[in-house]
């Protein structure tokens, strides 16, 4: 009896070995062949969150272009991913995320060399390149942002102006303000569009932090606060707004409805009154408003609406960063994708975004909202401390880099299952538990 | 009187059940002619302008790759279903023609197995098909659609149960080992659970959705369903496009059950009685 | 070869296998190799089945009991952390209170089945258009069905459109934006989806009930309700046990509908969304398999619990 079991499990062993044997032995060839050359060539895949340069065909064209420069290259593949965020995390839990792609959000700093190969010394790359503290760690650098972002509101001119609105709103309350005007002059738009079902939009309003108070070393302070959600800091104006302008009916009536795509058309045509989003999406709602048969001018660019000693600031850094994926087997060829994407290929002129290189220049349609406000650029955390910030983060639960952290206040503000206080009160309450979960 | 009555109860039931039914479909099919301008002003009981534009119809097929999408289905589906029959069938031989040590127990692991449903050990499931080195390959549904339908063995058992002995007998005394009276027999034999499988399988694996979208995440190996879903991305402010991707991936299920309707019952109620 | 040689233990509930001819001449390594047959069928099979489900299962547990954030090469045991960490936070007990809805209207979808694979199985004109209509969404990929139903719900779409035309403006709603309502929206999409499957399986039942038994009880004078009550009820009872099984785990593994209609915002976030998103999103591997493993003892539970209340006669396996 004993020995028939043996046998069997014996059996089963070697079932397994087996079917292992000849599972791994099928996909072997499925992935691409080490290029040990030393020069750029074979092939190479790309992961890119720009669906819609994917659709336009704008990557064939920079696809095109990088193999003329380097015509060994025998094929680049690009993946264009909607839900960018959450299918390349997931993705990262194999060795399977593409050669070349942009470092997902919720990627903390100490992280970073476990699925990131090394670009580089930050000093270094700092002379060419700029905002590479965010994707660094402990003086070297895994990300070079694709292009710089300054943080401010985009919104639609004409419907600013239908309602007599002609200054930037100085204060929150101001703010709200004018978007009942808008909606008072036409009942028939969203004020405020927060792009709730598709999530990410949503993880744009956590870069106000910073500008809010002018503070460079805002985060730097932050993670020895119990209490970021109070006395008019960063983080309690920024949600505070959110929770009152959807408590206040300016947003979108159904937000579970809402569409990326959609909301560009929307705000474009003047159905949307104003969105908080980066200055990278201001060529896409422009483009937006002249496909609808608009113009480009339709489209202008505010700061949040928050003064400090009488200045608008506003928070400029890099977008995402291009990495490579530290298990990829054309290291090469993905290195010069990436200096090639940032010299060649015109992605930051045509993104309308600061350029990430030192001298590049600011874009025109930058040059006004840049004259009205101050940049401030956040300083890196000090040595040693680079993840604790992502550590509190994580270890309180709220994660700023996740959707989730927004749409419960969104959820709130319309339930009343909270109120304003209330989720201050929670999310202080949980930050304070992860300052000290992490003995910070 | 009171038969007149519930007999224009049954009827009015079943039309109303109908309109219920029908009435989204109708819709996404009416949306899926209309151009841009036509979707977003019209009332979407309005039937299209023209039943000839088919202009959102060629956006689906060349930009949303649905045609890739029905190939890779196709594939997979083929590769699958191999493997379930060969599977299945293996299993039910063993277990109904020879009585050995540890029968009952394998009895046992595949009743328990039953009750396990799929989607909670995914998790782990994940890493298993990770370190096997399957993650975003093809492999990684086969080997799941095939190695996890226990259904499938069921349907065997009690088909294999059908099949006389006599007939192994006979082959026996004709001196066949049993790899050939499993394929020259038993096999042959099974043709009608076999057909039950297809079906059920098949319409399970074109509709899958969850493991693909976990574990298949290559544009270029997408099966119909994340084809679909990935359609809907750049294309979210185009509900004629993603209403004409949707009438895509009905059509062909449509026409294989109005012609297979008889095999199409009989295999979910054999399926399920089973 | 037979059931005597080896003396299996095993049920032979089945007829023995008839006498078969005996070995002949063969010797010990014959019989040995024909010992060894059964197992190399099974080989694979049984291979596969504790590669997919069994592995995972002893995997999810270990899993469960560390911080494993699926990455790192080394986990950290941590006792029963994950489990508090369930049980603490409502989001985490919210999916099981969400499943609680389909769960409700499975019982919905079981009763419309029933009552049309009744009708059905009387006399009725066209029987297989009603039949091909009712079953035919359960043929729908479920993406096409979510996106079908966000074109059907969203606001002025199809329902809206026959609410105001019936001057039943009253009952507008934001479909899946009204928390109220969204978890019951997501329900009743997935009754629509799901219940040609009970009805075709219910009727296959029904129809599998000879007709001199209708003939018997219509000559004792049984009306519809008696024929109903007395002789289908009956039959698929076991029909209706299975279904009820189906139901529990159909309810704790509601995915496409939900994620692909509202991605599991307002509230209707379910089981399978959020495992999937703490095990890969935020990488708590231990977290999510604690959760696993709390919805496969549910099952299991109600499994037995269901067995034990409606005992029947046990599935013949062997």
């Amino acid at each position: 009896m004993f020995l028939h079991q043996r046998r069997g499990r014996l059996a089963v062993a070697s079932t397994a070995v087996a079917l292992l044997a000849l599972t791994t032995a099928c996909s072997g060839g499925a992935e691409g062949e080490e290029n040990t050359t030393g020069e750029p060539g074979g092939s190479l895949t790309v992961l890119t969150w720009r669906t819609d340069l994917v659709e336009d065909g704008t990557f064939d064209d920079y696809v095109e272009r990088f193999k003329t420069t380097y015509p060994a290259v025998t094929d680049v593949k690009v993946e264009g991913i909607t839900d960018y965020e959450g299918e390349v995390k997931t993705r990262m839990s194999t060795d399977n995320y593409g050669d070349v792609l942009a470092i997902p959000g919720s990627v903390t700093p100490d992280q970073l060399g476990d699925f990131f190969e090394p670009l580089g010394e930050q000093a270094e790359l700092a002379q060419e390149y700029r905002w590479l503290a965010d994707k660094s760690f402990e003086g070297t650098s895994y990300g070079i942002p694709v292009v710089g972002n300054v943080q401010g509101l985009v919104y639609n001119t004409k419907v600013w102006k239908a309602a007599g609105l002609t200054d930037f709103p100085t204060t929150p309350d101001e703010f709200l303000e004018d978007l009942a005007a808008l909606k008072a002059a036409d009942p028939g738009i969203d004020p405020l569009y927060t792009n709730y079902k598709d999530g990410w939009p949503l993880t744009a309003w956590e870069y106000y932090r910073g500008g809010v108070s002018g503070d460079p070393d805002y985060v730097n302070q932050m993670v020895t606060w119990d209490d970021p959600w109070a006395d008019g800091r960063d983080h309690e104006v920024i949600d505070g707004l959110l929770y009152d302008v959807v408590a206040q009916g300016l947003t979108e009536a159904d937000p579970t409805t809402t569409n990326w795509e959609q909301s560009k058309q929307l705000l474009g045509t003047g159905k949307i009154g104003v969105m908080l989003l980066g200055s990278w999406a201001i060529p896409q709602m422009q483009q937006a408003a002249v496909d609808a048969g608009g113009s480009a001018d339709d489209i202008g660019y505010m700061p949040f609406p928050a003064q400090a000693d009488g200045t608008f600031h506003a928070t400029a850094g890099g977008d995402y960063n291009l990495g490579i994926n530290v298990a990829s087997k054309n290291k090469v060829t993905a290195r010069a994708w990436i200096d090639w994407f940032h010299h060649e290929s015109g992605y930051s002129e045509s993104q309308v975004g600061l350029s990430p290189l030192i001298d590049g220049a600011t874009p025109a349609a930058l040059a006004d909202f840049v004259d009205q406000v101050e940049l401030v650029e956040m300083n890196p955390a000090p040595q040693g401390k680079e993840s604790l910030f992502a550590d509190i983060d994580t270890a309180s639960g709220i994660v700023t880099t996740d959707p989730k952290y927004r749409q419960k206040i969104i959820d709130d503000a319309r339930s009343g299952a909270r109120t304003k206080q209330q989720v201050f009160d929670d999310l202080n309450a949980a930050w304070a538990e992860g300052r000290a979960d992490v003995d910070a | 009187m009171t038969r007149a009555l519930t007999a224009t109860g049954k009827y009015l039931s079943l039309v109303v059940a109908s309109v219920v039914t029908l009435l989204p479909l109708v819709l996404i099919l009416f949306g899926s002619f209309k151009t841009g301008q036509e979707f977003l002003a019209t009332n979407p009981f309005t039937p299209p302008e023209s039943w000839g534009n088919v202009a959102n119809y060629a956006t689906a097929f060349t930009r949303g790759g649905m045609l890739r999408g029905f190939a890779n289905t196709v594939v997979v589906f083929v590769a699958a279903i191999t493997g379930t029959i060969l599977v299945g069938a293996a299993t039910a031989y063993a277990l109904d023609r020879f009585r050995f040590r540890g029968r009952s127990a394998v009895l046992g692991l595949f009743l328990l197995a039953t009750l396990v449903p799929g989607v909670t050990t995914q998790v782990a499931t994940f890493q298993i098909v990770n370190g096997l080195g399957l993650y975003n390959s093809r492999w990684a549904l086969i080997l799941l659609f095939t190695g996890t339908d226990i259904v499938s063995i069921y349907i065997f058992l009690q088909f294999v149960r059908a099949i006389p002995r006599s007939l192994d007998e006979a082959a026996t005394l004709d001196g066949a080992g049993h790899l050939r009276i499993f394929f020259r027999i038993i096999l042959p034999n099974l043709k009608p659970a076999i057909a039950t499988v297809v079906i059920i399988k098949g319409i399970g694996i074109y509709n899958e959705f969850f493991l693909p979208f976990l574990y298949l995440p290559d544009p270029d190996l997408r099966p119909i369903s994340t084809a679909l879903f990935a359609f809907k991305g750049p294309f979210g402010s185009q509900w004629e496009v993603i209403s004409a991707g949707v009438v895509i991936t009905i059509v062909p299920i449509l026409v294989l059950f109005l012609l297979l309707q008889r095999y199409v019952y009989n295999g979910f109620t054999s399926g399920a009685t089973k | 070869m037979t059931t005597t040689t080896t003396g299996a233990p095993g049920p032979v509930d089945a007829p023995a296998p008839a006498t078969r001819p005996a070995p002949s001449g063969a010797g010990r390594g014959a019989r040995r190799r024909r010992r060894a047959v059964p197992y190399l069928f099974l080989l694979v099979p049984v291979g596969l089945l504790l590669l997919l489900t069994y592995l995972p299962v002893a995997n999810m547990f270990w899993y469960s009991v560390t911080d494993w954030d699926g990455l790192a090469r080394t986990k950290e045991l941590v006792g029963l952390d994950n489990y508090v960490e369930i049980f603490t936070d409502p989001d985490n007990v919210r999916v099981f209170y969400v499943s609680l809805y389909y769960f409700l209207a499975s019982f919905v979808q079981m009763a419309l089945a029933l009552y049309f694979a009744t009708v059905l199985s009387f006399r009725v004109r066209l029987k297989n258009l009603w039949k091909g209509i009712l079953f035919f969404p359960y043929l729908i990929n479920g993406v096409a069905i979510g996106l079908i139903f966000l074109n059907f719900l969203k606001p002025g779409g199809g329902l809206d459109t026959v609410l105001l035309a019936a001057g039943l403006d009253a009952l507008v709603r934001q479909w899946t934006g009204d928390p109220a309502v969204a978890n019951v929206t997501l329900a009743a999409v997935s009754v629509w989806r799901y219940t040609g499957l009970n009805f075709v399986m219910f009727l296959g039942a029904i129809q599998s009930i000879s007709s001199d038994v209708y003939e018997a009880a219509e000559i004792d004078g049984a009306n519809r309700w008696h024929e109903f009550r007395h002789i289908i009820l009956p039959s698929i009872r076991p029909i209706v046990g299975l279904s009820f099984i189906l139901a529990i785990s159909g309810a704790l593994s509601v995915f496409e509908i939900p994620y692909v209609m509202t991605n599991g915002g307002n509230g209707t976030e379910t089981f399978v969304i959020r495992t999937i998103w703490m095990a890969f999103n935020r990488n708590m591997v231990g977290l999510a398999s604690a959760m696993a493993v709390v919805l496969l003892v549910v099952v299991l539970l109600v499994t037995w619990v269901q067995r034990r209340v409606v005992p029947e006669q046990e599935v013949d396996l062997t």
